[in-house]
């Protein structure tokens, strides 16, 4: 067996429900908005991504890649715009009927490399989440981002990353997915050694898709 | 006209004290008694009755005759001598009763001391019943006129059983359990149930015939509910709320809060873009889930209670199963009497 051949049986057994199981995966349109230092350094984007939800039993697996065009917004002091790759992760855990507990990572990077951070993060946090009729399912989040690392170096000692979240089963296997991330970190930086400034870099994120549930 | 005559036989009918027993009688003298106490001619009913006794008659007549004299007597005071006449009476049939409604207390009140003075075992029954052998009885009543030392038997080609014994007086009441000493029931067939009755040097029997047949214990059919429960409905549709709404508002409304503490002040306001456009969603779609009818969510407690009522229904068909298995080794005993009783 080819190592092309491996790989799709791989994904098509990973992707094979079992009972007590369900995955979710599709395609999304991103909007973003993003901004960095100071509020003259800012930039919106939008861009595509793909997104994988999986759950068997309490156990749930969520992932999102999204890459980004980023311009420069209206009376931004920013000359040129950067593309973004973003990468976001959770494995939660469910210990309640509504609620749960998560980590995962976050990374974002840049390119090209110097016209933004680049940012590597842990997340640790809760969601909760609400069946509010059939098929329909809203969740909130909020994540603390650990041990933050910068491509331009800097610490962040509060980081945190909330989010909401909407999953509409529409037809079928059908679902329409809706998805709000808003994410907060406040870097402090030493440039030349004179001493520590504040870089401040603050993103929101929409995503809005389709997914196939199997 | 009809109606008219029908009343006129009621009436007479009515006024006749002898009443129902008497056939046609057949010997021409007795005849001649019945007429004579029908026109009142107490002298002649008794010379005449007197007469057909010392003629050939029946049993039926002649008790029919002592009959008359103990009504005439009574009727002319001569209480000892109609007390005499009917003890000729029940010793001829025991089974005779007076209706007290419709004959004189003279003669009523002499009928019953000739009762008293003579041993009977009179209105021996014995009810139809079936049971399953060895968990039921066979009711048998009688009367014995006299404190009297009494046996009650079955006696049957396969065995003689005795019933019960004692020293009784009155109505008396048995219950027989049909079986042998051994336990088991007794053998199909018919039987005479016999009542035997000593007072000194008299006796007096009076005998049933019955049938006892055997047949298969009817087994019993296993339940699929019990009555006065039925299963419930194990899902239930939830009354419409504004829930989705104000949930979906609240989630949205805590993202929009975080946002807003979140947002760096050197960084200014953030597009609320992405916002707007993820919690428009939200709040549309728990707008559509309120106007929405629920869908059916499981009935915790009537899924509990029609768990309790199959284990129930389970445990009683299990039990159902056991008896049946009993029932399948046991005998109906069905025991019904055959005809009247006949006085020995």
């Amino acid at each position: 067996m080819t190592r092309a051949a491996l790989g799709p049986l791989l994904l098509a057994l990973a992707l094979r429900p079992a009972a007590g199981q369900l995955v979710t995966v599709g395609p999304q349109f991103v909007l973003a908005d993003y901004r960095e230092v100071a509020s003259g350094l800012r930039y919106r984007g939008n861009g595509v991504g793909g997104a994988l939800w999986a759950r068997r039993d309490r156990l749930s697996v969520e992932a999102a890649v999204v890459r980004l065009s980023f311009d420069p917004a209206d009376g931004s002091a920013a000359t040129a715009g950067f593309t973004a790759t973003q990468v976001d992760a959770w494995v939660a855990y469910d210990v309640a009927t509504y609620a749960s507990v998560e980590v995962g990572v976050l990374h974002r990077s840049a390119d090209p490399e110097f016209d933004a951070q680049s940012v590597g993060a842990v997340r640790v946090g809760a969601r909760s989440f609400y069946q509010i009729g059939p098929g329909a399912t809203v969740a909130f989040r909020a994540n603390y981002l650990a041990a933050p690392k910068f491509s331009g170096g800097g610490h962040a000692a509060v980081s945190l990353d909330l989010g909401l979240g909407l999953d509409v089963r529409l037809a079928g296997r059908l679902h329409g997915t809706a998805t709000y991330a808003f994410n907060r970190m406040n870097r402090r930086t030493n440039p030349g050694g004179t001493g520590e400034i504040d870089a401040p870099i603050q993103e929101s994120l929409a995503r809005a898709g389709l997914a196939l549930a199997f | 006209m009809s109606r008219y005559l029908g009343a006129v036989v009621l009436l007479a009918g009515l006024a006749h004290p002898a009443v129902g027993t008497a056939q046609a009688a057949q010997n021409a003298t007795l005849r001649r008694a019945q007429q004579a106490y029908d026109n009142l001619e107490y002298r002649q009913v008794l010379t005449l009755a007197q007469a057909a006794l010392r003629e050939r008659l029946t049993g039926a007549e002649r008790a029919r005759a002592y009959e008359l004299l103990g009504f005439t007597y009574g009727a002319m005071d001569s209480i000892l001598k109609a007390v005499d006449a009917f003890k000729q009476v029940v010793l001829l049939d025991p089974e005779r009763q007076l209706d007290p409604n419709r004959v004189s207390p003279k003669a009523y009140s002499a009928f019953d001391v000739a009762l008293r003075q003579v041993l009977l075992v009179r209105q021996l029954r014995v009810d139809s019943v079936s049971f399953v052998g060895g968990q039921g009885a066979v009711p048998v009543r009688f009367t014995v006129t006299q404190p009297a030392r009494v046996v009650a038997r079955a006696i049957g080609s396969g065995a003689t059983v005795v019933i019960d014994s004692g020293a009784w007086n009155g109505q008396v009441n048995l219950r027989w359990p049909a079986r042998l000493p051994g336990g088991d029931p007794v053998p199909a067939g018919t039987y005479t149930l016999v009542v035997d009755a000593r007072l000194g040097q008299n006796t007096f029997s009076a005998s049933q015939p019955i049938r006892v047949s055997h047949g298969r214990v009817d087994t019993l059919p296993s339940v699929t509910s019990l009555p006065g429960y039925q299963f419930l409905p194990e899902t239930e549709i939830p009354p419409q709320s504004w829930r989705p709404v104000g949930l979906a508002f609240l989630y949205t409304g805590g993202a929009l809060v975080g946002t807003l503490g979140l947002e760096s002040s050197s960084l200014g306001s953030s597009s609320k873009r992405e916002l707007g456009l993820v919690g428009a969603a939200a709040l549309v779609t728990g707008f559509v889930m309120m106007l929405r009818k629920p869908a059916a969510r499981p009935a915790q407690a009537n899924i509990l209670y029609n768990h309790l009522l199959r284990d129930q229904i389970a445990r009683r068909n299990q039990d159902i199963a056991k008896e049946n298995v009993a029932r399948r080794q046991q005998l109906q005993v069905t025991v019904a009497p055959v005809s009247q009783v006949t006085p020995k």
